[in-house]
């Protein structure tokens, strides 16, 4: 009588699953494994060689997966499974780990276009509050000058810091009676409504502009206010630009990057300067050469994550990944494979990158020569690569444990054979099947088809999908980006009451905390953790969203074309989802959904009936101890 | 206490007590006379060039506008204190507050407890006068609270303990979350400052400036509406 335990070190998690070993059936001594009837039905009795399971156990994984940083999770995860099966490290007769298939090397973000202003053209920014209403055009007049200004001179009034909102308002007051027409107003400090407020004639203010330094004095300028909840019309149409200013068509032309930028602000003032230009650059970042067998295939990173994935897809199976050497995209690969050759112990030439994901994506950047610290989204390319492991280090990974433990440890099959059999425990599944083992670091299928399996991994999990909100909402916390990928949100309305994502409202008996007050939340399981962003529930939702379905949905189907006898993922009948973030709250149904469009069933495993995605790998190992 | 004590100004120290001891020896009518923090004393209401003026009009009434942030002063706000803890003029604390909450489209009002002058309560009990549920606390020192109705008294949603770092830009950063709170927007918090030499530096008059407070205290009194006038 002995103890088997299957230990399945993953990017985020190290997972056991303990099962005893009926009389006789030791691990080594037999060969008479037959996948094809494996598992029985869990109905049914099991056969002489069933282990009989007696525990599972989750723990942090410590360290990068396959290092020997590990060891202390696996010992904190095999214990824990032990205290609940009531048994003791003495009665392990065998310890089999999985062979860490892929490793995340790193997820990056590369910015690939930048907007540029020269010349103080524009400002194009937000301010929450700007005051007055509607479009003014005139010469930009620094406010002490106001007075020295004649009758009759369209003036936009430019007030730095230094002045008060009352002296502002009694200063343009005074100017307005005398018959000089003010028509708008440029300020500095968060005043546009008060000062809006004491003038005697509405006029259009664009407030919280923070280098008003810059603004060029005695140039012509256009401002606009629109009202609450609308967005400017005039001067984000190069025509009302060009109608405002009497621009020719030649000029026309060059303001339309100008009026583009400023679409969807609620105010704005554009300036018009003799070399004023705002521009959209794209950002050389490299490129990307993608080696396979026969072929090979190059792309610049700038082309997008389109092309870049068309690139990878053109030379079927990637051997290698090379980056241009001297350039962002070239930096980030090779400091995976420095990472990695560290961690192994081999020379950085030594280590392949054998697959790449890369996903558009929008970032918040600041605009280079914005006078109002503006923001624009600007295009960006996350990617995420993979480094195959090595076995060897694996089996010194086993030694260590063996040394460590005092129990014999072998390196089972690979992790995507284990979570086919761990799978297969499923009430309701059957042969031919196959699996999406979504984790932290990688996304891997494999399909059982007649006692054979097929896998793939790629790269682009969990970790991706945190990358990708961080960035997209501009978070320097991936703590928080993370607990936003996985729990749902909701709004504090009152201290008595939040409203969901969905709509639906939740009454509480006591007060809520007053830190999460008129805040959206993430409803962890331990309380409510406030977001300190600016943007609105529906928005966040949105980013999150669309980053799994960015990471996963795409994975999904590239990973099961990759492991489909037809290369068609059409011809894939059942999909079991497991691992990690088949666990999320929507990450199964997107990839469910997404894959009713080809006809496919797809769930979430319910490994052994009991675990539930989890321990499908660990579950696998023990199954097919003694089965090689 | 030896020992913070030794961290004053002894001679501001003398002069304060003195002061209080003379106003308290005086009567109970309040002294027009405003006290200076460095000890001087008689010098004209605000140290700025601004006046502020409070009148009580009335008993204060519940508010039913929602656009409406309530101000709580503390008993001796603008009636014998004219200045904050460091010496920024209450007139212009008012102007800093309301610029705040006028910025963001809101109205405000004022009140005056005599029951308590407890920056906590008194915040509390504007929330629960206010027409939008939000109100703002204020002791004459400069000691700062936003309160929401439905929250128990000694809860807050942002508090400002330290008055001798709050200056004229935190004053209006505070009238301007207030406003945002009552839009049911989510704010940033102001951030607080902290400087842990605060507390033994300006402990022994913040406890004289409250025995200011709690010598106007009168717990059968209403509280008041209040017109109050910043020139």
């Amino acid at each position: 009588m002995g103890l088997i335990a299957g230990v399945d070190i993953g990017n985020a998690t190290t997972e056991v699953a303990l099962a005893e070993t009926t009389s006789g059936a030791s691990s080594s001594s037999s060969s008479s494994f037959l996948p094809s009837s494996y598992p029985s039905s869990p109905s049914s009795a099991p056969s002489l060689r069933e282990p009989a399971f007696l525990a599972s156990a989750i723990v942090p994984t410590t360290g990068i997966k396959g290092t020997p940083q590990n060891l202390q999770g696996v010992v904190h995860s095999l214990t824990d499974a032990l205290t609940k099966a009531g048994r003791r490290l003495a009665d392990v007769e065998l310890i089999r780990i999985n062979e860490a298939a892929p490793v995340i090397g790193d997820v990056a973000m590369e910015t690939i276009t930048e907007t540029v202003i020269t010349d103080s053209t524009m400002i194009g920014h937000n301010p929450a509050t700007p005051g007055g209403l509607g479009i003014g055009v005139g010469v930009t007049v620094a406010l002490d000058d106001l007075a020295r200004i004649s009758a009759g001179t369209d003036t936009i009034v430019v007030a730095d810091r230094s002045h008060d909102f009352d002296a502002i308002a009694e200063a343009i007051n005074t100017a307005v009676a005398r018959g000089v027409p003010v028509t708008g107003v440029i300020l500095q400090r968060d005043d546009g409504v008060l000062v809006a407020n004491r003038l005697t004639r509405p006029l259009p203010i664009v407030d919280e502009v923070a280098s008003i330094d810059k603004v060029p004095l005695g140039m012509p300028a256009a401002i606009e206010v629109a009202e609450a909840g609308r967005i400017i019309e005039t001067l984000s149409n190069p025509f009302g630009i060009a109608t405002l200013f009497d621009l020719s068509p030649d000029d026309t032309k060059m303001v339309v990057p100008l009026a583009r930028s400023l679409v969807g602000n609620r105010s704005a003032v554009v300036i018009k300067t003799p070399q004023g230009d705002v521009a959209e650059r794209r950002i050389p970042a490299g490129t990307l050469t993608f080696i396979g067998p026969v072929k090979s295939a190059t792309v610049d990173v700038e082309a997008g994550a389109e092309a870049i994935m068309a690139a990878a897809a053109s030379v079927a199976e990637v051997l290698e990944v090379k980056g241009e050497a001297g350039t962002n995209a070239g930096g980030m690969l090779e400091k995976v494979r420095v990472v990695m050759a560290n961690l192994t112990d081999r020379a950085p030439s030594d280590i392949s990158v054998t697959d790449l994901l890369a996903v558009d994506t929008l970032v918040p950047q600041r605009v280079i020569g914005a006078m109002a610290g503006e923001f624009s989204l600007e295009g960006a390319v996350g990617i995420a690569a993979m480094v195959k492991a090595d076995r060897l280090q694996m089996e010194r990974l086993a030694h260590d444990m063996a040394a460590e433990l005092g129990v014999p440890v072998e390196v089972g099959g690979v992790e995507a054979d284990m979570a086919v059999r761990g799978a297969l425990t499923t009430p309701g599944s059957s042969q031919p099947i196959a699996i999406l083992d979504m984790g932290a670091g990688s996304t891997d299928a494999s399909v059982l088809r007649d006692g054979v399996t097929r896998s793939i991994h790629l790269a682009g999990a969990g970790t991706m999908v945190t990358l990708l909100i961080e960035s997209e909402l501009g978070l320097d916390d991936t703590e928080l980006a993370e607990n936003i990928k996985r729990y749902p949100l909701a709004k504090v309305e009152t201290p008595f009451n939040i409203r969901h994502e969905d709509g639906s409202v939740e009454f509480f008996d006591a007060p809520l905390p007053p830190h999460v007050f008129a805040r959206v939340v993430v409803l962890a399981p331990d309380g409510m953790i406030p977001v300190p962003i600016a943007q609105p529930l529906e928005v966040i939702r949105q980013v999150r969203i669309r980053a799994k379905e960015r990471v996963f949905v795409t994975n999904a189907i590239r990973a099961l074309r990759a492991v489909s006898p037809t290369n068609n993922v059409r011809d894939i009948d059942f999909v079991v989802l497991v691992g990690g973030s088949a666990l999320d709250f929507e990450i199964p149904q997107l990839v469910t959904s997404a894959l009713a469009d080809f006809r496919v069933v797809a769930g979430r495993a319910n490994i052994r009936g009991s675990e539930g995605p989890r321990n499908a790998v660990a579950t696998g190992l023990v199954l097919s101890s003694g089965g090689r | 206490m030896n020992e913070r004590n030794q961290l004053m100004d002894e001679k501001t120290l003398r002069a304060i007590i003195e002061e209080v001891l003379n106003e308290v020896s005086a009567g109970s009518a309040p002294s027009k006379a405003p006290m200076g923090i460095n000890g001087r004393s008689g010098s004209t209401p605000a140290a700025g060039s601004r006046t502020l003026t409070v009148t009580e009009v009335g008993e204060a009434k519940p508010g039913t506008d929602p656009r409406e942030i309530l101000i709580a002063l503390s008993p001796a706000f603008g009636t014998t204190m004219f200045q904050t803890i460091t010496g920024i003029p209450l007139a212009d604390v008012v102007r800093e507050i309301t610029a705040g909450i006028e910025e963001e489209g809101l109205r405000y009002r004022f009140i005056r407890l005599y029951r308590t002058a407890d920056v906590g309560f008194i915040a509390h009990e504007a929330a629960k006068l206010s027409g939008s549920g939000i109100g703002i606390g204020i002791q004459s020192r400069g000691t700062t609270v936003i309160h929401q109705k439905d929250l128990p008294p000694l809860s807050n949603l942002e508090l400002f303990s330290q008055a001798p770092l709050i200056d004229l830009p935190t004053f209006r950063a505070i009238g301007k979350n207030a406003a945002k709170y009552a839009k049911n927007e989510s704010p940033t918090p102001v951030p607080v400052k902290n400087d842990q030499m605060a507390r033994p530096k300006y402990q022994a008059i913040a406890a004289l400036l409250h025995i200011k407070e709690t010598q106007l205290l009168d717990p059968r009194k209403k509280t008041q509406e209040l017109r109050v006038e910043v020139r």
